[in-house]
């Protein structure tokens, strides 16, 4: 199957070029590419061929498939699977047992160095790995195996991309992400938990179409999605920059939409696309609905104390714990956009911080 | 009834916008305009990465106006494809099957993409046309007494 080029195989299943023209304009858009290259995509998409694709399930909740797999435009992932060809996903295919285990074997043989795989969830290594077993091995064997004859390793979630719930404290399986596991192989992270629907398309379509992995960020994310903070693009930052903060979830503020900063929103630290792309077919976002980012697309975010800690208070080391690293983030980011508004915000709310801790007996967050 | 976020009491006054940009984004389109007469090569605009408010958006499309073509695709989801009344300037509004805009563009162009037929199109639709023809003309004979 994945000989035939993409192109042949829409004509078979009846997918018009006004259809795959209008997908890939979609596309194009959505992955902020300049809009010509819609007609640019679907031309070289049409003459390319699928690539093999192994989807491994480790440590995790489902979450992640449950994202790619109820996206709200199905019209446009019954495409993409027209685009990629995937021969492994253990939950989703019809074999089970020995003949799935056949067909992950014979995917690979096929198309040994040039097949994808797909990593979703962390690996648990304590113990030899016997935390996490699937057909009688571990994952952390399955992991090695596969990982050798891969083109490239793409990792969904921030199970997969960072440790994530699996990794937090104190860790008794000893989990651990996909780069500390595997070297030499080219690893996008698409962090989140779960990822955005769309910048998991996005993300496999780029990688079809132009035959090559997305620029990524330091932290192995594709810019293009990962390149601004939630904070950069929510649409609440003007009352951020006016110093409008909502106190309590049902005050006038709160009402009135303003920021979210002092209900421990995490918008500031936290780069994905969230703002831009948002959920359940573009509805809305977190924000839009009253709740601060808990900035689950970050290394770490569910060990960086509460959620509802202003990430001033955190960073100043009043509540929670952050990395130096997320310290200087964050007093970079409050300086370039907040200016003096925000820091003069940040500090205000650090002394609200340092009132509740003083009225309340110092809670540790679980 | 479902509950739309336009339905929930919370005032947002978002405060951005182009503003005095809607004229850049003219001053842009013209010329275009200008290079695609000069080259024939067509251009896009895509409306959604430009932060347009909803006044900006009012301005931009009373500042075209409306042509005389106005064309319906219904391809997974429908698009609408209408002409501006400026010749060779088209909107264009992707939906999906949910009617959720996917995709938004202002199209510089002769003849919108979507709208025309691609050439290697042709020869299969020539070749389909011959095999309809071929089997009508069988079931025209059968049924002939």
């Amino acid at each position: 199957m994945t000989h035939s080029t993409i192109g042949d195989l829409l004509l078979q299943n009846g997918v018009s070029r006004r259809a795959f023209l209008k997908y890939c304009t979609a596309m194009a858009s959505l992955m902020a590419l300049p809009p010509s290259m819609g007609r640019a995509l679907a031309e070289t998409l049409r003459a390319a061929r699928r690539p093999s694709v192994i989807y491994l399930s480790f440590q995790e909740c489902t979450g992640c498939a449950e994202s790619l797999t109820r996206a709200f435009s199905p019209s446009v992932e019954s495409l993409l699977f027209n685009v990629i060809s995937l021969d492994y996903q253990d939950t989703l295919m019809a074999a089970a047992g020995h003949r799935a285990e056949e067909a992950r074997a014979q995917a690979m043989k096929d198309n040994d160095g040039e097949y994808l795989v797909i990593v979703d969830g962390a690996i648990p290594t304590a113990d030899g790995g016997v935390y996490g077993m699937a057909a009688g091995r571990t994952y952390l064997d399955v992991m090695q195996e596969v990982g050798k004859g891969a083109a490239a390793i793409i990792c969904l979630g921030t199970c997969s991309s960072f440790g994530g719930i699996p990794m937090a404290k104190p860790n008794p399986t000893g989990a651990r992400p996909v780069s500390e596991i595997i070297s030499g192989k080219p690893i996008v992270n698409i962090s989140g938990c779960p990822p955005v629907p769309e910048v998991i398309t996005g993300t496999l379509f780029q990688y079809v179409s132009m035959g090559k992995l997305p620029e990524l960020d330091e932290l192995g994310r594709p810019k293009v999605f990962f390149g601004n903070s939630i904070h950069d693009r929510c649409y609440r930052r003007p009352f951020y920059d006016e110093g409008k903060f909502a106190k309590t979830f049902d005050d006038e503020g709160a009402r009135n939409g303003w920021c979210l900063y002092e209900l421990g929103c995490k918008g500031p630290t936290t780069y994905n696309a969230c703002a831009t792309v948002k959920w359940n077919g573009g509805t809305s976002f977190p924000i839009e609905s009253g709740h601060g980012c808990i900035g689950c697309s970050e290394p770490e975010f569910w060990d960086k104390g509460s959620f509802y800690a202003p990430l001033s208070s955190a960073a100043f080391g009043k509540a929670g714990n952050v990395s130096p690293r997320e310290a200087a983030k964050l007093v970079g980011a409050a300086a370039v956009v907040g200016g003096a508004i925000g820091l003069g915000a940040a500090a205000v709310s650090r002394q609200r911080q340092q009132k509740l801790a003083g009225a309340a007996p110092d809670k540790k967050e679980g | 009834m479902t509950l739309r976020l336009a339905d929930i009491a919370v005032r947002v006054d978002p405060g951005y916008g182009l503003g005095g940009g809607v004229t850049a984004v003219l001053f842009e389109i013209a010329e275009r305009l200008e290079h695609l007469a000069e080259t024939g090569q067509a251009d896009i605009i895509d409306l959604r990465s430009l932060p347009l408010s909803p006044d900006d958006r009012e301005r931009l499309q009373s500042a075209l106006g409306a042509g005389e073509v106005e064309a319906t695709v219904t391809i997974d989801g429908i698009s609408k494809v209408r002409e501006t009344g400026i010749a060779g300037v088209w909107w264009i509004e992707h939906r999906d099957t949910r009617g959720e805009v996917i995709a938004e563009l202002l199209e510089i162009a002769r003849v919108p993409d979507i709208l025309s037929v691609a050439h290697d199109e042709l020869g299969r639709a020539a070749a389909a046309l011959r095999a309809r023809i071929a089997g009508r003309g069988n079931g025209a004979s059968e049924e002939a007494p």
